[in-house]
């Protein structure tokens, strides 16, 4: 219990410092997106930015992902397939 | 061309060798095991590649589909990384050749989906050591964790409750990483390490950036188990299997302080870490802590393996400890250290998987006699055992000094105190065994255990035997070359402190 | 005082959110209890993530319409008139990579359930010993 409020304190130290929400002028909205939004169209020629994000700018990330799954396939199958009982 | 693509090689031919898997293995079982040999062996090749083209050319920019970062992944491969890949994609092929007649033993029906598993968990462990942006390392992450808890909880009478732990602490530690991720995209809005490193400098006053490095710091401590959040390792690493011990025990510690040096030195650059931050204190602190914990508690055990793994708590303690030495002496002393520990930890596991697979269980009795039955594995033991102790002319004679020469120089003697205790207990630890080994009072029947109606134990198979003693011929190499080691890779790979 | 926890709320209450489950997690003694503060904690900060993406003042999902498409060639997409997309993009990855940890952590609750026939944690120990 100690344990978990040391941690929900630090981490609400943590966002005194963090911009408002909401605020279009973030550093987050300003760095890197502004070329995912204005470019989606010319570059991939997807209208739904989400979707050229993840398939076309950050693509590699989805490979990962899938292979999370396959991980997560081939885990289950080999620990929950049933043995034929010996004997 | 291929030695252009050889970057993204690495990591992908392991991973698509493991979709391909349980087909071949559908139609026939036997071609698993030289098919994992194949995948490995190329991505070897790749590694060593690379790391000859990181010697000559300096660093590799490598840009996944041709966007530039920070728009775009890249991986950055300088002579870190390339030491680390080699590292890894060796201890893979080697556990690989090593593995069949383990498995045959220990897991005859699931060796299929075994060997996929074997596979993805090194490609996930390859994928965090050569990527350069923050979240394709968590993805990574937790493809190798996934892997992992999955490969243990096939083992032996507990497995499944040491897994479900692992699972636990580990999901912690990795959603730990992820918050931290998260602190640093709120605040610079980019998700690549060189950015990061170059954007975080005027934000060092941040309490957002402080709060991201303690979850940095927290969720890397549960994943290369340091004391005091080492609780998951004995268990977990005891009761897998041989092969799955053989593979998980060297790399995963191993791959997170590797990520712990990309944080503290590439991201966070050293002005951050050490002179705003306690953060030499603390590492120190925590690192002699745990060289005692583990020396102690190594002396304790019975059991073979859960000696290993205390030893395994020991050695990150030098690697946390020597980080926090903050010089650059004992920095490098840490970079030789984690390319040892890699070699010397596979060493302990392939000699445990060996005695495991000829004796059945892993006591410290099981040594009963060997040296006369097994004398080549025996030699290959005491190699190792010389190397854990620090003797030279074998590598971690030459870690462990580079470590106190780093520790004079920072004018720290209790860190000394407790590299020469943990040497002492080391050497009552492996000396307890190899005495044991020189003795066999009883005659091989009287035992107790069923050596399927043999009387004498004979020298372990071929396959199992060629890894142990290679490894034994590159501990020795390594402690001979090192000078040239050094002056080639790990001083680039060190920052100027 | 008071604009500060406004312009901050939707970070506390997912904090809190997160400890909540994080306390499941470590404390409790049934397995489906810690496996589902796990699912609780990640969730949480899957929704943390979210919630960095929104932006005041009008801005909308962000998928092109029909009418922006008409309008692509004259680089009149403005910024300020979609959401952030990446910690979107983010999420998505950790909500498979979330699902995944959740199905191994289940199977070997359901290994060990037919193995001891019991899901508290401490009886499981006991019967190993």
């Amino acid at each position: 219990m100690i344990v978990t409020i040391i941690t929900g304190a630090f981490l609400i130290y943590g966002t005194l410092d963090m911009p408002e929400w909401g605020d279009p002028n973030s550093p987050a909205s300003r760095h890197v997106s502004p070329r995912y939004i204005e470019k989606t169209e010319i570059e991939t020629a997807t209208p739904n930015m989400v979707t050229s994000v993840l398939a076309d700018y950050r693509g590699y990330d989805t490979l990962g992902e899938t292979t999370v799954i396959f991980t997560a396939g081939a885990s289950c199958i080999m620990l929950l397939r049933r043995r034929k009982k010996k004997g | 061309m291929i030695i252009e693509q050889a970057p993204v090689l690495i990591v992908i031919i392991p991973l698509m060798a493991a979709l391909v898997t349980p087909l071949l293995g559908w139609i026939r079982k036997d071609i698993c095991y030289p098919w994992v040999i194949l995948a490995l062996l190329v991505s070897v090749m790749s590694a060593a590649t690379v790391l000859n083209t990181v010697i000559h050319e300096g660093v590799i920019h490598y840009h996944m589909g041709g966007w530039l970062p920070p728009w775009g992944i890249e991986y950055v491969i300088d002579h870190l990384n390339a030491m680390m890949l080699v590292l890894v994609s060796g201890t893979a092929f080697l556990v690989a050749i090593y593995s069949k007649r383990s498995i045959e033993q220990e897991l005859p029906e699931q060796t299929v989906y075994f060997y996929t598993l074997f596979l993805l968990q090194v490609t996930g462990f390859l994928g965090i050591v050569i990527t350069g942006d923050v979240f394709n390392l968590y993805v990574f992450l937790e493809i190798a964790s996934l892997a992992g808890y999955a490969l243990i909880a096939i083992g032996e009478e507990g497995a499944p409750l040491a897994s479900f732990r692992y699972i636990i602490l580990g999901t912690v530690g990795a959603c730990f990483y992820l918050l931290g991720v998260g602190y640093l995209y709120i605040v610079t809005g980019s998700l690549n390490m060189a950015d990061l490193s170059g954007i975080l400098p005027e934000l060092y006053g941040s309490k957002v950036v402080l709060v991201a490095f303690a979850f940095f710091m927290v969720g890397l401590a549960l994943k290369m188990a340091l004391f005091p959040l080492h609780v998951w390792l004995p268990d977990a690493y005891t009761k897998a299997p041989s092969v799955a011990s053989a593979l998980i025990a060297p790399l995963m510690t191993k791959v997170a302080i590797y990520v712990l040096l990309r944080l503290m030195f590439t991201i966070f650059r050293p002005y951050l870490s050490f002179e705003l931050l306690p953060m030499a204190k603390i590492l120190l602190i925590a690192g002699i802590v745990a060289i005692f914990a583990g020396a102690i508690m190594a002396l304790a055990q019975v059991d073979f393996k859960r000696m290993l793994c205390y030893i395994i708590v020991a050695e990150v303690g030098y690697m946390v400890g020597g980080i926090g030495l903050a010089n650059s002496v004992a920095i490098k002393g840490v970079v030789l250290h984690v390319m040892n520990d890699v070699v010397m930890t596979l060493g302990l596991f392939t000699v445990a998987g060996i005695i495991s697979y000829k004796m059945r269980s892993h006591t410290l009795m099981d040594f009963k006699g060997l040296f006369k039955k097994m004398p080549l594995t025996m030699a290959a033991f005491v190699v190792v055992a010389l190397s854990i102790i620090g003797v030279p002319p074998t590598c971690g004679f030459f870690s462990k000094w580079y470590l106190i020469q780093g520790s004079v120089l920072a004018g720290n003697w209790i860190f000394i105190v407790a590299l020469l205790f943990s040497s002492l207990v080391n050497i009552v630890l492996f000396f307890r065994i190899i005495e044991i080994g020189y003795y066999s009072f009883d005659s091989p029947e009287s035992h107790g255990h069923d050596h399927d109606g043999d009387s004498v134990i004979s020298e372990a198979p071929v396959s199992m035997l060629v890894p142990t003693l290679l490894v034994a011929v590159i501990i020795l190499l390594i402690g001979l070359y090192n000078q040239s080691i050094i002056a080639n890779i790990i001083q680039y790979a060190v920052p100027k402190l | 005082m008071l604009e500060f926890i406004i312009g901050k709320y939707n970070f506390w209450i997912y904090i809190i959110l997160m400890m909540i489950g994080f306390y499941a997690m470590i404390s409790k003694n049934n397995l489906i209890k810690k496996i589902i503060g796990m699912n609780i904690f990640q969730t949480a900060i899957i929704l943390f993530y979210v919630s960095i993406a929104y932006k005041r003042g009008g801005a909308t999902l962000p998928i092109l319409t029909d009418a922006d498409a008409h309008a692509h060639g004259e680089h009149i997409i403005n910024m300020a008139q979609y959401i952030n997309p990446l910690p979107h993009v983010l999420m998505l990855t950790a909500i498979v990579v979330m699902v995944a940890t959740l199905g191994v952590a289940l199977a070997i609750a359901i290994m060990l359930y037919r193995k001891y026939h019991t899901l508290e944690e401490d009886e499981i120990i006991k019967a190993l010993k």
